[in-house]
């Protein structure tokens, strides 16, 4: 079934990021997604992020469906349909949200008194929802060295003693998770990740997203560092829209 | 109580249950279909395969509402020159892969069948019946002279079975499935075009405006192209359409289905529908007291 909701407004986050609040009476968890349509253009995978009463679909400008996203006016309706996807796991005590380039978005929901960030973006005016933390509970990380640790996501996490968190939670591009998952390898940590693959049905039908037999849509997109580890496709290989094999750079 | 046997075969292949996974579902990446294989289904088909790499159509390829679930994929593929390692791939589960493939006429048929057979398939099945892509499948599987033209073409040039999978969008099924009679099986049926309008965009959902009906709501129509091919011909049957649990399964069979195909069912159950289907039919068996599908299969056809 197709949702149909008016938006509430519309945030500029960053200059390619805007979100898009509105109300939804639905269940919704943290790391869960919908399958937004622009009717007459196409159908995107958008994590939540915000899962309260409100909630909240934040847009990276990337192509002619989510740009036409971002433009969405105060009292204009947006279509989807979920929540799909299997949310992060909750946990008690503290945590560290890892997100890379737009992937703080579907963390958001996340962010409590607990929480800790590190947030990486090529550059400063691309940092999102870094402000969302207290400014003694975040660590940034900039490409070109406009803010924070000059260097990627994993010179931020360099900084951090990892093993005294109940759990760490990844989002971001699929090479940057590698990254992430290379330098973390046969440490003791809990750590669950957010992963990213071109998505067509959402459903788990038409293995568009699949990883070593796993659904990113249904399985996923969340999975336990354990799982990732076993995973031969990931940061290696991965199927184009076509079904051809395709290999990472 | 012995548990019952639910192996079966279709000529020379042996399944070890009559539960195959449908072409177009969870079936284009190699490890997804070892993973599916490893989870319980008997063989598997693969996404239909054609001469050149296609995209397929931009989402929207679904649109859903329960239990309605229409599909417009566009046939995306990599190209028969590009799907061998998947096939490998999927075959290191040691169970049966049908390699599906579509064309515009009986020398592309030919062509991509051969090089199927190449890639190690136990059978080549042919899409004759895709309903939403033009040129293809169902403009090709409603022309009876051009049905029997590819089948005998196919069946001349390799040695594997070949499957013929038919579409109900036809005014006479039994006109279509006599062309297609020196098949080695036929698989009935494919989807049955429909649409979804969304109200308040006023738009169609598909991108492709209209699609195929698939699941439980076109399981009456598969179960009826069954009954009536079987009633006519002497030729094996796989069913496909709707089946969501083993009593489903037990319909087909005692329709003449020799084995079944799941596809949308995998949405409602994920890649677990395999061994609910399997225990369910077991259930059947064991209650109804058969040891073996042959002891039920056609039954009702008498």
């Amino acid at each position: 079934m197709i949702n149909s909701v008016r938006i509430l407004r519309n945030e500029i986050n960053t200059p390619t990021v805007n979100s898009l609040y509105f109300h939804w009476d639905v269940r919704v968890e943290p790391g869960q997604f919908v399958m937004t349509w622009v009717p007459g253009l196409s159908e995107i995978p958008m994590s939540l992020s915000l899962t309260g009463k409100e909630k909240c679909l934040t847009v990276k400008k990337y192509g002619d469906t989510s740009n036409a996203l971002s433009n969405v006016k105060p009292g204009e309706r947006i279509f989807f349909r979920g929540p799909y996807g299997k949310p992060f796991s909750k946990v008690r005590g503290k945590t560290l949200l890892v997100g890379g380039g737009s992937g703080m978005a579907s963390l958001r929901p996340l962010i409590d008194q607990d929480a800790s960030g590190v947030v990486a973006a090529r550059s400063s005016d691309e940092l999102l929802f870094k402000g969302l933390f207290p400014i003694d509970k975040i660590i940034v990380a900039t490409d070109d060295g406009s803010e924070g640790i000059k260097g990627n996501i994993v010179d931020a996490l360099r900084e951090i003693e990892l093993e005294k968190y109940e759990m760490i939670y990844v989002c971001g591009p699929e090479r940057m998770i590698k990254s992430v998952v290379d330098f973390v390898a046969g440490r003791n940590i809990n750590m669950e990740l957010s992963l990213e693959r071109n998505m067509k049905c959402g459903v788990g039908i038409c293995d568009s997203c699949s990883i070593d037999g796993f659904q990113l849509c249904t399985d996923g997109p969340t999975f336990g560092l354990s799982t990732v580890l076993t995973m031969k496709e990931f940061g290696r290989t991965k199927l184009a829209e076509s079904g051809k094999r395709i290999w990472f750079q | 109580m012995s548990i019952s046997d639910i192996s079966t075969s279709i000529g020379n292949i042996n399944l070890s249950n009559p539960f195959i996974l449908a072409s177009g579902i969870l079936d284009e990446n190699g490890y997804t279909m070892k993973r599916i294989l490893s989870e319980g289904a008997s063989a598997a088909v693969t996404k239909s395969i054609g001469m050149e790499e296609r995209n397929g159509y931009k989402p929207p390829i679904v649109a859903i509402d329960d239990p309605i679930f229409i599909n417009a994929v566009g046939l995306p593929n990599p190209g028969i020159l590009n799907v061998g390692e998947e096939i490998k791939t999927a075959r290191e589960s040691g169970k049966p892969v049908i390699g599906s493939i579509f064309g515009k006429d009986e020398n592309e048929f030919i062509e991509l069948a051969g090089k199927m057979e190449e890639y190690g398939v136990s059978a080549v099945e042919l899409n004759l019946s895709c309903p939403h892509v033009k040129g293809f499948g169902s403009e090709i599987g409603g022309d009876p002279n051009l049905v029997r033209k590819i089948v005998k073409g196919v069946k001349g040039a390799i040695s594997k079975p070949v499957w013929s999978k038919l579409s109900p969008n036809v005014t006479n099924l039994l006109d279509i499935a006599n062309a297609a009679s020196d098949s080695d099986a036929l698989v009935l049926i494919n989807t049955v075009r429909g649409m979804k309008i969304d109200i308040y965009s006023k738009k169609p959902v598909l991108s492709n405006k209209v699609g195929g009906l698939s699941g439980s709501s076109i399981k009456p129509v598969g179960i009826r192209s069954v009954y009536e091919v079987k009633s006519n011909m002497d030729i094996p049957v796989i069913g496909v359409g709707g089946i969501e649990s083993g009593f489903d399964a037990v319909e087909y069979i005692m329709a003449g289905a020799t084995a079944v195909q799941i596809g949308t069912a995998v949405w409602k159950y994920g890649r677990a529908v395999f061994s609910k289907v399997t225990n369910e039919l077991l259930e059947f068996m064991g209650s109804e007291g058969y040891g073996k599908i042959e002891e039920f299969r056609g039954i009702a056809l008498k």
